[in-house]
């Protein structure tokens, strides 16, 4: 009698890491449950479990920490689940290498607990890093704030493994921080939605910690002075870690005030903190700074924490959530519009940005009903594709997605994007669906 | 692919002259000889043609009439390159971009500048320096490579500890792909919607088409700069100095080493004032915030005292520091002092393991008769062994060869890489197994062919293959006009 697939996956990963049934429920992608989720041990054990996906050709969606899965197009099929949670573990630590090695299924706070013992960080502050784990933080491209100084995944990575479509490990990359031998295939599957190969290995260049590190909270009365000094700031000596613009509305739900803010981050050793916190008083002093505050130790964890989880679907009776890339000069205004757009919509809208780099997250609130959130999010894409840039609907509801793409039309490079694709994963069962151009 | 005939030749050469004008194609032997080989003399392959294109369009037009005539077709740039990146190892078009080499926009307030692929790396930064700014890569050969090489091979150089490679540096690029569409890459902005298509492209060897417009970020000088000269009597202090400043909390902008022999060669030729017994120099840069910079000297200085450093200079002003800086940036040419010719490596190993390498290398470099100064980016593991040797002596050139190759595999072996800057192109093709297994080059291939299914574009490079139409060795040899007695060779 041929034998199930349950029965199969408990054959590669024991009895007890295979979920069936109503089990599967909790594991859900936008609604549609799977036939089965799998939480193999090893590499090994992954690669068989998506070599026996292919032979059945049961499309395959990894899951780490699970906070991202709301983030693409609904997936056109769903059958596996491979969840990754038990490959959890520290390979190699040298910190007189400044790198490390660990397994996909780690979750972020706790490598950053293991490397912060010897005085290192892996230098990337991820929403949600309680949970959220490496694989997923680089399959979907994570970043935050501090992504003005010390870059995204894509420039930490320096090596890593993924379980192919055929269940064929792949290695790109090395462990060492410059390496050129052959193509860069890690630049290839950061931020490829899990559509190309499960990542099962990362090896990450480090920093040591800075000495001191704090969180300037300067007010305005306007966006647009923030604006201003956001580029006063670019313009000058500082080099913050971390500098974003907060509109109004995402300054009170921050419980910050009102008005506008800009949130600088500094760090270094103690002279150089204090000489960026003096010289930022008297730069923004002729912005038309209100106030600033200086935070340290928790108040300052706080902030930060509170400013990723704006967006958390669920919180703040959030409608939706796009992120837009444009040219940092072009943040303040767009922000402004946006907000306009939202009001006019009868809705509210709460907009963040990272100043240096031009990404804004634009918080939709204030009303369930699709119909407006849909025409909303559909007029903030024509403004930001507009003016060049590119919008992604980071979340919302199903109804929601079913009238507004989440991904921009996509031009010329999607000939190419398809032909990787198919030759990487002929079948499509790699998440199919869920990313750019339907891949 | 069969030899053009000369018919065939000469109809091509009027096409392509009227695209191009008279002067934008070579055909004669003797002036296609100038374009046989890069800075890797040992490999030498004639092209069909060399041609000049002007614009964007006119790459289009040159990779169109490649495909159209079965011939394949390779981008260069200055021709710096160390791995016979830019070799037409199968005849074709040479497709030279050194005629592409304007700053075409500077967006100061943005950060970003838009180039074309001919532009040499340092008139970059001269361009973008009145206004406090410039261009972070900076390879050695930075005085003649084009960003485009840099694009190609994902160039480094000695500040990328801090400041990353190439890569962390472009944003976006329109290119030319193999079979002649003309489409962008990325752009201005970031985080580009789908697969990462332009750092796919960095370092790609010229395999996935011909960048024709680049977007780089630009970034604010600093506003001090602190150089520290630390001298050691062994290579394990010298090592362990490295790793106790990264454990003080400092990230350098550039940490160099250079071993006993190279001092000698330096000190033979320029009298820096390196103790000409020390087992090894480190040089050790620090950029950034005026304030706060005195202390972080002092970690350097401290840390360096540690672990046993015989003596500590701190350059006190430009002069001294650019005198500091000199050893260093000298050591290649002061190898010709003590040796005819040599021959540079690249390979990567974790910063640790250096101690253990060095002493293998220089087993390896004397098992083969060889001498050997090494040239360490200790900031990043980037090894340069440079391998002495007499062209004149006969079998001579092989034994470097064969040196170069084990030494590569000690790389592998300790956890690094056969390559850190200078690529693999044509020199390393064979050693990829070094460190990849088939499944990694499987999955490699077959990205080449979503970009290059027809094969045409740069072949012969990366893969390991038959490399029918490529001389090698000897890598000096008489030019034409040297038999002539009308030029001489330094």
């Amino acid at each position: 009698m041929p034998s199930t697939l349950p029965e199969e996956l408990r054959r590669i990963v024991g009895p007890t890491h295979v979920l069936t049934g109503v089990e599967c429920s909790p594991y859900a992608v936008e609604g549609r449950a799977p036939e089965a989720v799998v939480f193999p041990g090893s590499q090994d054990e992954v690669a068989a479990a998506v070599a026996l996906a292919a032979e059945r050709g049961l499309p395959v969606t990894p899951w780490g920490g699970g906070t991202k899965m709301w983030v693409g197009a609904p997936p056109s099929r769903i059958g596996l689940v491979l969840a990754t949670r038990r490959l959890d573990r520290i390979l190699e630590h040298e910190p007189g290498d400044l790198t490390v090695t660990v397994e996909a299924g780690l979750t972020f706070d706790r490598l950053q607990a293991e490397l912060g013992k010897r005085g290192q960080w892996l230098s990337l502050d991820p929403p949600a890093s309680d949970r959220a784990t490496i694989g997923g933080i680089l399959a979907s491209d994570a970043s935050g704030p501090r992504r003005h100084l010390y870059g995204t995944a894509r420039d930490l990575v320096i090596g890593l493994t993924v379980i192919g479509a055929d269940g064929r490990a792949v290695r790109g990359g090395g462990k060492v921080v410059k390496n050129v031998a052959g193509y860069d295939l890690p630049k290839l599957y950061v931020g490829s939605f899990g559509t190309l190969g499960i990542l099962v290995e990362v090896t990450f260049k480090l920093r040591p910690r800075a000495d001191v590190d704090r969180l300037v909270v300067a007010r305005f009365d306007r966006l647009a002075d923030a604006g201003r000094a956001a580029r006063a700031v670019l313009g000058s000596d500082l080099i913050p870690s971390a500098l974003e613009l907060a509109d109004g509305e995402a300054l009170r739900r921050l419980g910050l005030g009102g008005g506008a803010g800009l949130l600088v981050g500094l760090d270094g050793i103690a002279p150089q903190v204090e000489w960026q916190v003096n010289e930022l008083a008297r730069l923004l002093g002729s912005c038309g700074l209100v106030e600033q505050r200086v935070l340290d130790g928790p108040a300052r964890e706080e902030t930060w924490r509170a400013l990723a989880a704006l967006g958390r679907p669920g919180g703040d009776a959030v409608a939706a959530v796009m992120r837009w890339a444009l040219l940092p000069t072009q943040t303040a205004e767009l922000m402004e519009a946006g907000a306009g757009v939202a009001r006019r919509h009868g809705l509210e809208a709460a907009m963040t940005a990272h100043a240096g780099v031009g990404i804004v997250t634009a918080v939709l609130s204030g009303g369930a009903d699709p119909g407006p959130v849909a025409a909303a999010l559909e007029e903030w894409r024509r403004l930001v594709t507009g003016a060049s840039g590119h919008a992604m609907v980071a979340w919302a509801p199903l109804a929601v997605k079913e009238r507004v793409p989440v991904w921009d039309t996509p031009g010329p490079t999607l000939r190419l994007m398809r032909s990787i694709k198919e030759r990487l994963d002929p079948h499509g069962i790699l998440n199919p669906g869920r990313f750019v151009g339907g891949i | 692919m069969p030899p053009l005939t000369d018919a065939r030749k000469k109809s091509l050469r009027r096409e392509m002259e009227a695209l191009l004008g008279k002067g934008g194609v070579l055909s004669d032997p003797d002036e296609l000889m100038v374009y046989e080989s890069d800075g890797l003399t040992l490999f030498r392959a004639l092209a069909d043609f060399v041609v000049f294109p002007r614009s964007a369009e006119d790459v289009s037009a040159l990779v169109k009439l490649a495909n159209r005539e079965g011939i394949p077709f390779v981008a260069r740039g200055a021709g710096t390159g160390l791995s016979g990146g830019c070799l037409p190892s199968e005849g074709g078009l040479v497709i030279s971009l050194m005629r592409m080499n304007r700053v075409l926009d500077v967006d100061y307030d943005n950060q970003i500048a838009v180039v074309e692929p001919g532009l040499v790396n340092l008139h970059l930064s001269w361009a973008v320096g009145p206004q406090g700014f410039y261009y972070a890569p900076d390879p050695s050969s930075q005085q003649a490579c084009t960003i485009g090489g840099n694009i190609a091979n994902n160039s480094g150089g000695p500040h990328t500890l801090k400041y990353g490679v190439t890569t962390n540096h472009v944003l976006g690029l329109e290119v030319v792909l193999p079979d002649g569409e003309l489409l962008w890459l990325g752009g201005k902005t970031r985080d580009p919607q789908g697969y990462d298509l332009v750092g796919l492209f960095v370092g790609s060897e010229g395999t996935f088409g011909i960048a024709t417009k680049i977007v780089v970020r630009i970034l604010k000088k600093p506003q001090a700069v602190k150089t520290v000269l630390a001298v050691f009597d062994q290579v394990d202090h010298a090592s362990e100095a490295v790793s106790s400043i990264i454990a003080r909390g400092l990230v350098p902008a550039a940490m160099e080493m250079i071993d006993q022999l190279t001092i000698e060669a330096v000190e033979d030729a320029f009298g820096c004032g390196y103790p000409r017994d020390a087992a090894a120099a480190l040089l050790i840069e620090l950029d950034g915030l005026a304030a706060g910079m005195d202390a972080q000297a002092e970690r350097v200085v401290q840390a360096c005292r540690d672990c046993g450093a015989r003596d500590v200079r701190e350059a006190r002003d430009e002069a001294e520091r650019a005198l500091l800086w000199k050893g260093r940036k000298s050591a290649f040419g002061a190898y010709g002092r003590v040796s005819p010719a040599y021959m540079v490596m690249d390979g990567v190993i974790p910063r640790t393991k250096l101690p253990y390498v060095l002493g293998r290398v220089n087993a390896i470099a004397a098992a083969h008769g060889l001498r050997v100064g090494n040239v360490f980016h200790a900031g990043d593991g980037n090894l340069h062994p440079n391998i002495l040797y007499d062209p004149r002596k006969p079998g001579e050139e092989a034994r470097v060869v064969a040196a170069g190759a084990e030494i590569l595999k000690v790389c592998a072996e300790v956890g690094g890489s056969i390559s850190g800057e200078h690529g693999i192109g044509l020199e390393k093709a064979d050693y990829m197994p070094f460190i990849f297994s088939e499944a990694d080059l499987a999955c490699m291939k077959m990205v080449k062919d979503a970009f290059n299914p027809a094969g045409n574009c740069n072949p012969g490079k990366i893969f390991p293959s038959n490399k029918a139409c490529v001389e090698v060795g000897p890598a000096y040899r008489r030019h034409p006009i040297e038999e002539k007695g009308l030029a001489q060779r330094f």
